[in-house]
Formats: C-alpha cells, structure tokens, sequence
C-alpha cells in the first residue's frame, strides 16, 4: 500500500492552506526544542508525513496544528521526502531527544517501515498510531498498550461509491469511460476493482474502455481527448480514480462544450472537483479528510498517554480499520463548503471512534 | 591481450563543415541514398505507424482527431521539444523543464483572476511568466558556464529549484484559472483549430528561423559538432550556450502559458512527465544526444510520433498493462532505425 496516501490527493481548502503556509517553518525548529523531561511535562506532538508539496500531507499537516494550537502543545512534522531511512531515523531521534516523552501519528513511507517505528515505540513508550502502510502480520495488539490502531481507508467501497453515484445520473444505461492511476499502485487497483463490482450490478451500464493516466490531470486530458474522438456521444459518464484526473478529463470535455452534459465522477475532495460538484459538471467526489486525520492520531496518542483510555482494553474493531470517507454530492455541496472549505471545521477530537466503519481485510 | 580499442580520428574537416551543412563528424562516407534514408527514417516510421493505425482504427484520420487527438495534444509537447532541440543539438541536456514550467504556470494562474487570490492582471501574467521563465533558463546557462557546472547538473539544480518555488508558495494546493482571456489562449479556434495548435505552429515555424537563418543556429551545430574547433574558429561558445538555455526557457514560458490555459489551473504537479516525453521526442526524432546532428523539424517528427502512439493506443483500445512496453519497443524501434551506424563514434 505504498504509495496509497500519496494518490489520496486532498480536499484542499484555501483558509487551511493559509494556516499550513503560516506554519511551514515548525518542522524547521525542531532542533532548537529543550530536551524533554519525562516529569509532568506534557507530551510533545509528533507527526510524520511523506512531504508538504503535495495537497493531501499539506492539509494533514494544518489539521495536526490545529490540534495542538487547541491543547497548547508543542508539535513537530517530520518528512520523510519518500526516504524510508530517514523517515526512521528521524523519529529515532525525535525519541531520544524527548526522551520518549511524546506522541507519535505517523504515515509510514513504505509498508516495511511501520515494524521499526513502532518496535522504537513500543520500547521507549511512546503512543503511535499509524496510517495506510503496515505488514499484514503487524498488529497493534502484540504491542500493547503504546500501539493505539492502525487505519486506512477502504478504496475498493470508494471506487464503488462513486460508480454507483455515476451510474444513477446517467439513467442507470449507457456507456462510460474510466481513468486509472499508476497501473500498479494498491489504490488504483482497489479503486478499480470497486468500481467493475458496481459495474456488475447495472447490466444496462457498458464500460467502453479503461485507461490509466498516472493519478495526473494533463495525461487524462489527452486520454479523454483521443476518447471523444474515438466514442464521441457514445460516452455518457467519466469515472476517475481521482479528482485531478477527474477535473483534467472535465477540461477535455469542456474544449468540446461537453463540460455538465456528460458527468464526472473522482475521488479526494480536492478543491477544483468541489466546485465542479457545485458547478454541475462533477456528481460526486470522496475524501479521506486529512485534516481529520492529521487531528485525531494526535488525539489517540495524547488520550492514552493521560490515561484517559486503554488501548489494550478496546475492541480490536478500533484498533485496526478502515475509516468512514466524507462524501460530497450536489446534496451536501453547499453546506460542505461553508463549513469545510471557507472557514476552519470544526472537528470534536475527543470522539475518537466516530469514524471506524469496517474492519480491514488483507488479501 | 587485445589491443586497445581504435579510436577514429575526426578529420577536422568534417568537423568544421559542422559549421556550412550541420552535417558534419563522423568518419567514412555512406552512399548519398543511404545517408537519405538514414535522414528520413524518423518520418518513415512516423509514416508507418500512421497508416497502421488508420488500418487499425478507421477514426485515426478523421479530422476531429487530427484536430483534437493529435495536433492539439501535440502543441505543448512540441514547443518543449523545440527549446530542448537547440540544447541537445549543442551535446548538453535541459533537465529543468519540469521546474521551470511549474514556475510558469503557477504565475499565469496567480496573476490571472483565479480562485485565491484578488489579482486580475489579464495578459500581464502569461507575459510575466514568459519573463519568469525567460530568465530562469538564463540562469541554468549562466550558472552553466559561468561555473563550469555540466549542463546535467545545473540544470537538475534549476529543475529543483523551480519545484521548490512551485512547493513554497502553492503548498501543495492547485490554483484555478478563471480569466476567460486566459483559457481562450488554448481553446479559442480560429479556423478550426484551437489557439493552442497556433501557437505551437508559431513557434516551430520561429525555432527553424532560429536554426536556419541565425548565426546562432549555426554556431549551436558547430558547438555539437565539436566545441574545441569552434571556439579555434572562432565561435563565441560562452554566449551561444548561455543564449540556448534561455531559448529553452523562453520556450518553456510558452509552453507553460498553454498549459495553465488547457487545464485551467496550475500546482506543482503540472509538469510531472514532461521531461521524459520532451526527451523522448527529441531522440526519436533523430537528433543526436551527443550533438551536431539533427534540428528542429526532427523534432517535429519525433513529438508526432510520440503523441500518434499515445494517441493511437487509446484509440485501438490497447490494454493500460500493456502500454509501457508498447511505448518502449517502439522507441527502440525508431532510435534503432535512425541511428547513424556510419558514423563510428563511442556509443555511451
């Protein structure tokens, strides 16, 4: 599931962006911090993301500030840059540098890398929770209590979702095209396979051909230009396994005057397809909300290390599962925006299992 | 033991006729017939593979997909093409384009009535981008020769460095372009093309100006053909490549002006990609990466050829799991039918 985090490009939302570039240089001052003693001091706040360039680890990011500006606390970002080494040996030093007097929410660059942290973890008694990559035979249960839960999203319902949400603005028949991400990527073949599962249940639906354009909006451009002229109306719907495809494909159809008269359908939340959705030209649109995510792993660690619950006395359903996605159909669109994109949300983070819809199934 | 390798000497000759015919090193003297083949096999492939394809898939030569499968997916990458054209032709390698078009693009998108800011400059963005990237190009060649920094490097550290700036200020967010004058720049038709085609027509027609009938032109073969004998001759070599970088660059602009428009907005992602394809056509095409031989209309051929396959891939339904290989054969195909065995050179 390596590169799944990445793909889930991010609702991105202009006041969060603001916030996040105020506070750029938080990662920077980690050097400067005293060493921390294990007294009463409160933890220290660590998350660890793949980097800030791109939408979805930059919106994580002012999610996890919020939190801390909220309880007061210190909080450091450590990047990986998609170095798995340093990603590990950054946190190392994070640990001896607080002396294990911290919390840690962490996205592991690569599925191997979530073992080392979380032995490091285990070891110096620091609370971790971990997103998208870890081994199958991991589990937070053998680490007991400092391992609170590991949580993904699941791909294959997304995929599914907005097929289904496609299917029914074309009439439930037709024909449609769907874009992929990079090919190999467990995200793009999980999202895929949702969507021929939905495929499956509309007899009427045809899907005319399926191409992939590396998760990047000029590339599904170009493929939804060769489409248009190889299928002209006979595509009535475009699934994308993400916005920016998505949005890349609204163009084309937007230089043929297409753009609201065939529907779109991606995944992210991204700000573009949000206002596509208001617009008409998208149906519906999905995010795993990482402004939530960035918040609440905090939230996890800094419960269980007051005391305030147990992990080893939750159910294993909290301690590894796939999170409920927020979905924004023309329904939802207006309120979405109103409380999600033009001012802070407001995000209660001591329920911290509001979330857990199912549990994770390893294949 | 063998004996080392012979090394063939360049008559110096031919090295200089670099600077008359742009047909210049090499040892030994094929047949003029051979040596027009060799010349024409980037445009018989591209030939060929048309054909095939409209064989294969009778919607290949309608004119809506000229139109929009092939001339308007063709315009960005062919404008690309044509500033790397000059610096691969000189034996260098302009590694920055990705950085420098995201620095174009996110300053149309930021200048123009867009989604996040107030601003609404009309066409003060797309020229302040071309400006932008004008200079940043000029940068890479000053940095280039002036240091002594290989041309890989330095522009590796531009290609950065334009990331970089596209990282601090986008965060990571996409900005959306919303100035309708700014969109028209790459829909707007005229004569049933899109603007976009215009103006990559505009600037292939100026790049083989540049290459025919400046002294630039000249020079930049001559670099290619063997810079130790141009600069005896002569050749301002210091200026003639720091002016190549900023062509690269100037071009880069454009190409990054189109691209904002086409999408309708501009984020750090913009460019991923476009290095390799830019590349790609430019070898296909003929010219060579060790420099001296080739131009601008190979290019040309070489970026048809690229964006056919692509194109005609879609349109016969070829598997996704599939393309990569296909895309790669095909490219050995070309590079292997173009290439000039003739000339016995050290093959890197």
């Amino acid at each position: 599931m390596a590169i799944d985090h990445e793909m889930f490009r991010a609702a991105v939302h202009r006041r969060r962006f603001l916030a996040g570039t105020a506070a750029l240089g938080a990662g920077v001052a980690a050097g400067a911090l005293p060493r921390y003693a294990r007294a009463d001091s409160p933890p220290m706040l660590v998350t660890s993301i793949r980097s800030l360039s791109n939408p979805y680890h930059a919106v994580w990011k002012v999610g996890a500030d919020a939190f801390a500006k909220q309880t007061g606390l210190a909080h450091v970002t450590l990047v990986t840059e998609g170095n798995s080494e340093k990603g590990i040996s950054d946190i190392n030093a994070m640990i001896a540098k607080t002396n294990g007097h911290m919390v840690l929410n962490v996205d592991p660059n690569n599925t191997p890398d979530a073992r080392p942290i979380v032995e490091a973890c285990a070891k110096a008694g620091v609370y971790v929770v971990t997103w998208w990559n870890k081994p199958a035979d991991l589990h937070p249960w053998n680490f007991n209590p400092h391992y609170i839960s590991h949580i993904e999203f699941d791909g294959a319902s997304s995929g599914a979702y907005i097929a289904d949400e496609l299917f029914k603005a074309m009439g439930n028949e037709g024909g449609f095209v769907a874009i992929g991400g990079i090919i190999s990527d467990s995200a793009s073949i999980d999202r895929r396979r949702g969507m021929l599962a939905a495929l499956k249940k509309n007899p009427n639906i045809s899907l005319l051909d399926w191409q992939t354009a590396d998760w990047q909006s000029q590339k599904a451009f170009d493929i939804m230009s060769s489409w248009l002229t190889r299928f002209g109306p006979k595509i009535k719907g475009v699934w994308a396994a993400n916005d920016d495809m998505g949005t890349g494909a609204l163009e084309a159809l937007r230089s043929q005057g297409l753009a609201g008269q065939v529907p779109v359908v991606g995944i992210d939340g991204i700000k573009a397809a949000v206002e596509a959705v208001k617009a008409g030209e998208f149906v519906c649109t999905v995010t795993s909300d990482p402004y939530w995510q960035g918040g609440i792993g905090l939230s996890m660690g800094l419960e269980a290390s007051q005391g305030k619950f147990d992990p080893a006395k939750e159910p294993r359903i909290h301690r590894e599962f796939n999170a409920t996605t927020v979905k924004i159909t023309r329904a939802n669109v207006d309120t979405y925006i109103k409380t999600e994109v033009d001012s802070h949300p407001q995000i209660d983070w001591t329920n911290l299992w509001n979330r857990v819809a199912s549990p994770i199934s390893y294949s | 033991m063998d004996s080392p390798p012979q090394m063939p000497e360049l008559p110096a000759r031919a090295r200089v006729s670099a600077l008359t015919t742009g047909d210049g090193r090499g040892a030994g003297r094929p047949s003029w017939l051979k040596r027009r083949l060799a010349g024409m096999a980037p445009l018989l492939v591209l030939v060929a593979l048309c054909i095939l394809l409209g064989i294969l898939s009778p919607s290949f030569f309608s004119f809506r997909n000229l139109v929009w499968g092939v001339a308007n997916q063709a315009a960005i990458p062919l404008i690309l093409a044509m500033g790397a054209t000059f610096v691969i032709l000189m034996g260098s390698i302009d590694l920055s384009i990705e950085g420098i078009l995201c620095v174009g693009a996110m300053i149309v998108a930021l200048l123009c009535a867009n989604d996040t800011n107030t601003n609404n400059f009309g066409w003060l963005g797309p020229l302040f981008a071309l400006l932008a990237c004008t200079a940043l190009g000029l940068v890479s060649g000053l940095v280039h020769v002036g240091l002594r920094i290989p041309s890989f490097m330095a522009t590796l550290g531009m290609w950065f460095v334009g990331l970089g700036i596209g990282t601090v200020i986008l965060g990571g967010t996409a900005v959306r372009v919303l100035d309708p004058r700014v969109r028209a720049m790459a829909f707007l038709r005229i004569g049933y093309f899109p603007m976009a085609v215009w103006v990559a027509a505009a600037v292939f027609v100026l790049a083989l100006l540049i290459e025919r009938r400046t002294r630039f032109g000249r020079y930049v073969y001559a670099i290619g053909g063997g810079e130790d004998i141009a600069k005896l001759s002569g050749v301002p070599v210091a200026r003639t490549r720091i002016l190549a970088f900023t062509l690269a660059g100037f071009f880069t602009g454009i190409a990054a002006v189109l691209a904002s428009a086409q999408l309708g907005q501009a984020n750090t992602t913009i460019a991923d990609g476009r290095l390799f394809m830019t590349i790609t056509a430019v070898v296909v095409g003929g010219t060579a990466l060790t420099g001296g031989w080739g131009g601008v209309v190979n290019s040309l051929v070489g970026t048809l050829t690229v964006v056919v396959l692509a194109n005609g891939m879609v349109l016969l339904g070829i598997s996704p799991y599939v393309h990569e290989t296909v895309q790669g054969l095909m490219i050995i195909a070309a590079v292997a039918l173009s290439v000039r065995r003739g000339a016995r050179l050290v093959i890197k």
